[in-house]
């Protein structure tokens, strides 16, 4: 279950004009939970105007560094980006969940292995941490790094990657590909499927990899993972994250609720469970019978809330109402009225759920 | 394009999904199904095989019997952990359907699921006894590795990884049934008679595991990268491996 910490805002700093690198701290009790794998994300929580909105953001310390520390790039008209950027500052607490993520291999110190890493803009997060662990706990591993920016100045984390450069000599070697200003072609513009190959040919050997790490918008990501197995990488060799959020972002949110408002589209719903009745006022969309009676204190059972498992089955006795999914529920059982509360929505003005039948 | 259409044109293209805030909520909901079946069949099967255990009629084999219960019990976790990534309250889940209850050996419920649990529709049938147990388990297994073999390359990046991990495993249970049913097969003619009745009481129902041919949401679930080969694909390939499996029974 989702179980969020809180974490003390302990430094910021400005890393390009549009990104900050924040460190955070744990609670003392919390710090095991916060012990952390290279390349993982923390999912942070924050209410802006009432509503809960929650973002991930990679963790860009090594592994023994003993810091937790994640860099946010702001993304225009982006909500928590903004905040994190503008108005974030030392001494705030912000709530995350525990490290999760598996966008890293597990450590070899005795082998000597060679990683490629791909890095689109904010997509260097993840890498860089990978860089500094492996580097570190692998003394023999060697890395190769292909890093795609808008500009020179938008480059996330350049002078730490040119310490661990001088750090790890001839251990480290780093590419940039900019999207402007660069006098080379094979360096300039976006990382193409001919660059791929262009660079592939003579800059970095694909074929002796043993595993490739790639970070970035979606149609980088799939450009290069094409062009990695055509040089002769195996798929199962080639780590991905994506940091494309499907998640509401507040925009979406807004034009909901303006849709519920317009039409006065609540619902009274009476929900009964263990023999009590408690009637709370909930909206028609947005919000899912389930989610209304944890609101208002029930301990309403569900498991999977994805319509999957039947935990948080119950019967409308009065009103009308619809399931986004089902996939527990037999026709019978619908007919009677049972619906899987986390998937289910309001569609008259008042409705009685019994948790009891 | 929206966050959500750009990330379903990823998809169709062959993208990876890794992390429960890039899944777009169909699907998730698809995904949350995948899973759901996994570790419904897995703990369903442990909670049918762990009465086997006291059947198994020699040490090594209740050896076998045990570790294939631990390791689908562990399989179960693993992608748990997974499903609770994205929210699933995984401690509830595991309590909630009775994994051990199981309909009456001649009932017939073709593919479909009951009562809300996800497990595939063999794990609602009965064992009768050990062969009949070790008999399922080598039907059962084979098409276990070839529906994970399926789904180790799904676009849930976690997912196909940890299918990844589960298959040698799984591999492994159903080669110890396979080393089970040759030594019963050798110990007489009756045992083979039992065997033979055990292949054709399971054989149908195994097959109806893998789906219809025409279903419907094949399509999606492939546009997804959840799926890759059609459900008689898999089937066609279970069958010819049960073909030469059972063959080596009768030589
Ligand atoms: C596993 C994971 C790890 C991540 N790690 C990092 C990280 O280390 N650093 C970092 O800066 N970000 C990271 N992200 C992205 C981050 O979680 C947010 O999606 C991003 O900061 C936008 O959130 P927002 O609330 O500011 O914007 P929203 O209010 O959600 O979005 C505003 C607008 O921006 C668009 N948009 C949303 N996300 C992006 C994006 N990533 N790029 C461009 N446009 C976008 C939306 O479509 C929308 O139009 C990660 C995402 C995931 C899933
Ligand atoms: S919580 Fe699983 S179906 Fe609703």
């Amino acid at each position: 279950m989702a179980h969020f910490y809180p974490l003390s805002v302990t430094d910021i700093r400005r890393e390009t004009r549009d990104s900050v690198v924040v460190t955070l701290e744990p609670r003392a009790e919390d710090r095991a939970d916060f012990n952390f794998i290279q390349g993982q994300y923390l999912t942070f929580r924050r209410k802006f105007d009432g509503e809960e909105l929650r973002r991930s953001y990679s963790i860009c310390a090594g592994r023994d560094e003993g810091v937790l520390r994640v860099g946010i790039k702001k993304v225009a008209d982006g909500w928590f980006s903004s905040w994190a950027n503008d108005e974030l500052k030392v001494g705030d607490t912000l709530e995350a969940m525990k490290p999760m993520g598996a966008f890293h291999v597990p450590l070899e110190p005795e082998r000597a292995r060679h990683y490629l890493g791909f890095a689109g803009g904010s997509g260097i997060t993840p890498v860089i941490s990978i860089i500094k662990t492996v580097l570190k706990e692998e003394p023999q591993a060697t890395f190769t790094l292909v890093y795609g920016n808008r500009s020179a100045n938008a480059i996330m984390f350049r002078e730490e990657l040119e310490d661990l450069k001088n750090e790890y000599m001839g251990r480290l070697n780093i590419i940039h590909i900019l999207e402007t200003e660069a006098d080379i072609d094979l360096f300039s513009g976006l990382l193409t499927r001919e660059k791929c190959d262009a660079l592939f040919g003579r800059w970095v050997n694909v074929a002796g990899a043993d595993v490739a790490f790639i970070c970035g918008p979606e149609p980088m990501m799939l450009t290069i993972a094409e062009a990695l197995k055509a040089h002769g990488l195996p798929e199962n060799k080639i780590k991905f994250e994506l940091f494309a959020s499907a998640r509401p972002g507040k925009a979406k949110k807004e034009t909901a609720n303006g849709k519920a408002a317009a039409s006065g589209a609540t619902c009274q719903a009476t929900i009964i469970m263990d023999g009590i009745r408690r009637t709370v006022e909930m909206p028609k969309t947005g919000q899912s019978v389930l989610e209304a009676a944890i609101a208002a204190g029930l301990d309403a059972p569900f498991a999977c809330k994805a319509g999957v498992c039947s935990t948080c089955r119950a019967k409308v006795i009065e009103g009308e109402s619809e399931m986004e999914a089902n996939y527990a529920l037999e026709d019978y059982e619908v007919e009677r009225g049972y619906v899987l509360t986390c998937q289910c929505h309001p569609l008259s003005d008042k409705i009685v759920v019994d948790y009891d039948q | 394009m929206s966050e959500d259409a750009a990330i379903l044109d990823y998809l169709a293209k062959g993208g990876k999904l890794t992390s429960p805030d890039n899944a777009p909520s169909r699907y998730r909901a698809e995904l949350m199904r995948v899973m759901a079946s996994f570790v419904d069949s897995e703990l369903a099967g442990a909670a049918g095989f762990a009465d086997l255990i006291n059947e198994a009629p020699g040490i090594g084999e209740k050896t076998a019997a045990a570790r294939i219960v631990l390791e689908k019990i562990d399989h179960a976790v693993r992608v748990l952990d997974i499903m609770g990534e994205f929210g699933a309250n995984i401690a509830r889940y595991q309590s909630v359907h009775p994994w051990a209850s199981r309909i009456g050996r001649h009932e017939d419920i073709g593919a479909t699921r009951r009562e809300g649990d996800m497990r595939l529709n063999v794990f609602h049938y009965p064992l009768e006894g050990w062969t009949d147990a070790v008999t399922m388990n080598v039907l059962m297994g084979r098409a276990t590795v070839i529906q994970l073999t399926e789904l180790a390359r799904c676009s849930y990046q976690p997912l196909a990884e940890a299918f990844q991990s589960i298959l040698p495993e799984e591999a492994r249970h159903a080669e110890l049934g396979e080393e089970g049913l040759l030594r019963l097969a050798a110990s007489g003619v009756g045992a083979k008679k039992a065997i033979r009745e055990s292949v054709d009481y399971w054989r149908p129902r195994v097959a109806a595991s893998f789906g219809g041919a025409d279903s419907p949401r094949f399509a999606m679930l492939k546009r997804f990268g959840l799926r890759h080969n059609p459900n008689d694909a898999l089937l066609t390939e279970w069958s010819a491996s049960v073909d030469q499996c059972l063959s080596k029974i009768d030589a």
